[in-house]
């Protein structure tokens, strides 16, 4: 991945998704589209088809996040992160996600998780463990190789 | 012998005419309590006798009841556990209590608390069930309101505890979203203003509610909310603190103690205004450094120490606390601790000290 990493928002409060935006710009990114609901979310990763989205459990048209997720992560094929205060409402299998941000974040946090997911995407590995309040899905800890630099200690 | 048996007590109990030359006899028919007679020798064992009682429990006449099986009692609701217990004891010869639903000739239901006892002759062989009978629907209908009371009472508290948990979950919810929102408000106007000390101000007051914010997300995440995890906030909040200052080394040296949730908002402020006070005025920006960080439990108090490796003190220790180290004091007062900072060699120790009880 020679490009910028390229990121899709999906965040039905405004102020937060703007945020977000800086964020991700600081951390190296480009944020590319922002949606507010479920429906918007899934239009825009098929259309732009960015390397990540960072998803909300709950937009603007109800606790839709984890089925949006689900679609971006399957058909879209993008690498989706939730960022959400509703750690309760996600599957155990994280519909597909690499991972989590609970909120409430810091913007450290978000900048070094965005950073840490843009080098496992490039390298295909995890250059170290991931960053304090940033927690990988089962299938991504083994496919990063987060296991075995635990094992490693 | 077992038709002498037979003929014995038929004869006692059955004649037509009983009178005080047979007590006994006379007792039996008289008595209030349904009493009845089965011939435990001839097919389907038939009721021989019954008392004026039984006939006044069920509503049926002498005549239709005798030299017929018991069993004309039964209905559509009688349980088949009840017929099978009656039917396995009387094969067996074996004496049984139990109730059962019965039905009078009317057709109303009622509870009978059944007693058969079996009658043997001289050679051991049963040859009469004895029967007693007493209408227990009274005390059955209030069991079975007791039950269903009890029931409805279980019911009602389940559904009072999920709504409680739900409630709990959708304002855990709410204060972890608006302290989300604060935060990104506060991050907004930093990056608006370009006056270096409003910067400043705007920065400490984000590090502030990003303490608040640390302790929610830790609080309703362990399965106790009544106690909080001090070592476990450090760790959290030092995660968050370093990574603008790479070049900043940090030790952490963090027992586990546990305080009073309702501490945990107080006590995360103070920790993180004396993080604050280190990164700014013993780690001056640039350089590189040392800040340390220790939790430990001492003869019945908690000590956390923040120590950094900058110039130390004023000389004489004395300096004029700003804004955070006011609070900080604040803090320490409502915590019931003392705050003290001492000569670190090098650098500062700064030391809160809380009662353990707390």
């Amino acid at each position: 991945m020679s490009h910028p990493l390229s990121v899709l928002i999906v965040e039905d409060e405004v102020l937060l998704a703007v945020e977000l935006g800086f964020l991700v710009r600081e951390a190296g990114g480009v944020d590319v589209g922002h949606a507010l609901d479920s429906a918007d979310a899934v239009r825009l990763a098929r259309t732009l088809k960015p390397d990540l989205a960072l998803v909300d459990v709950h937009l603007s048209d109800g606790p839709t996040g984890v089925d949006a997720a689900r679609e971006i992560a399957g058909s879209a094929g993008a690498i989706v992160l939730f960022m959400t205060a509703n750690l309760k409402r996600l599957p155990d299998d994280l519909a597909g996600a690499c991972g989590v941000i609970g909120k409430p974040y810091s913007d450290r946090a978000v900048r070094r998780a965005i950073t840490f997911v843009a080098r496992c995407l490039r390298d295909g590995a995890a250059p170290e463990l991931p960053p304090p309040g940033l927690v990988l899905s089962e299938t991504f800890v083994r496919r990063w190789g987060v296991d075995q630099l635990e094992a490693a200690g | 012998m077992a038709e002498q048996g037979n003929r014995f007590l038929a004869d006692s109990l059955l004649a037509p005419k009983v009178g005080i030359d047979d007590p006994f006899a006379a007792a039996v028919h008289a008595t209030r309590m349904s009493m009845t007679i089965v011939d435990a020798q001839a097919p389907d064992m038939p009721l021989v006798f019954v008392n004026d009682a039984f006939l006044n429990m069920t509503g049926y006449a002498r005549n239709e009841v005798l030299g017929r099986n018991c069993r004309f009692l039964q209905g559509p609701d009688t349980e088949q556990d009840a017929i099978r217990g009656l039917a396995r004891a009387t094969s067996a010869g074996e004496p049984v209590n139990l109730d059962i639903l019965n039905y009078r000739k009317d057709g109303v239901p009622f509870w009978n608390a059944l007693q058969i006892s079996p009658v043997r002759n001289a050679e051991g062989q049963v040859v009469y069930f004895i029967g007693s009978q007493v209408d227990v629907t009274a005390r059955k209908a209030a069991e079975t309101a007791l039950e269903a009371a009890a029931a409805e009472q279980a019911k009602t508290a389940q559904q009072a505890l999920a709504d409680r948990t739900a409630l709990l979950h959708e304002v855990d919810h709410r204060v972890k979203n608006n302290l989300q929102l604060i935060t990104s408000l506060l991050v907004l106007q930093t990056r608006r203003t370009l006056d270096d000390s409003t910067r400043a101000a705007l920065q400490s007051m984000l590090s502030r509610v990003g303490a608040i914010a640390t302790v929610h997300r830790r609080l309703f995440q362990s399965h106790d909310l009544e106690r909080f995890d001090v070592a476990t906030f450090v760790r959290d909040l030092m995660g968050d603190a370093t990574s603008g200052r790479e070049e900043v080394e940090v030790e952490l040296d963090l027992e586990s103690v546990d305080i009073a949730a309702a501490q945990a908002a107080p006590l995360a402020l103070a920790v993180n205004e004396l993080v604050d006070n280190a990164f700014k005025h013993g780690l001056a920006p640039g350089r590189p450094g040392r800040l340390a960080l220790r939790v430990r439990r001492l003869n019945g108090h908690f000590i956390i120490e923040v120590c950094d490796d900058g110039p130390g003190l004023p000389p004489g220790g004395q300096f004029e606390p700003g804004f955070g180290l006011t609070i900080t004091q604040l803090l320490a007062q409502q915590l019931r601790a003392t705050l003290t900072f001492e000569s670190g060699e090098p650098g500062v120790r700064a030391t809160l000290k809380l009662p353990a009880d707390g």
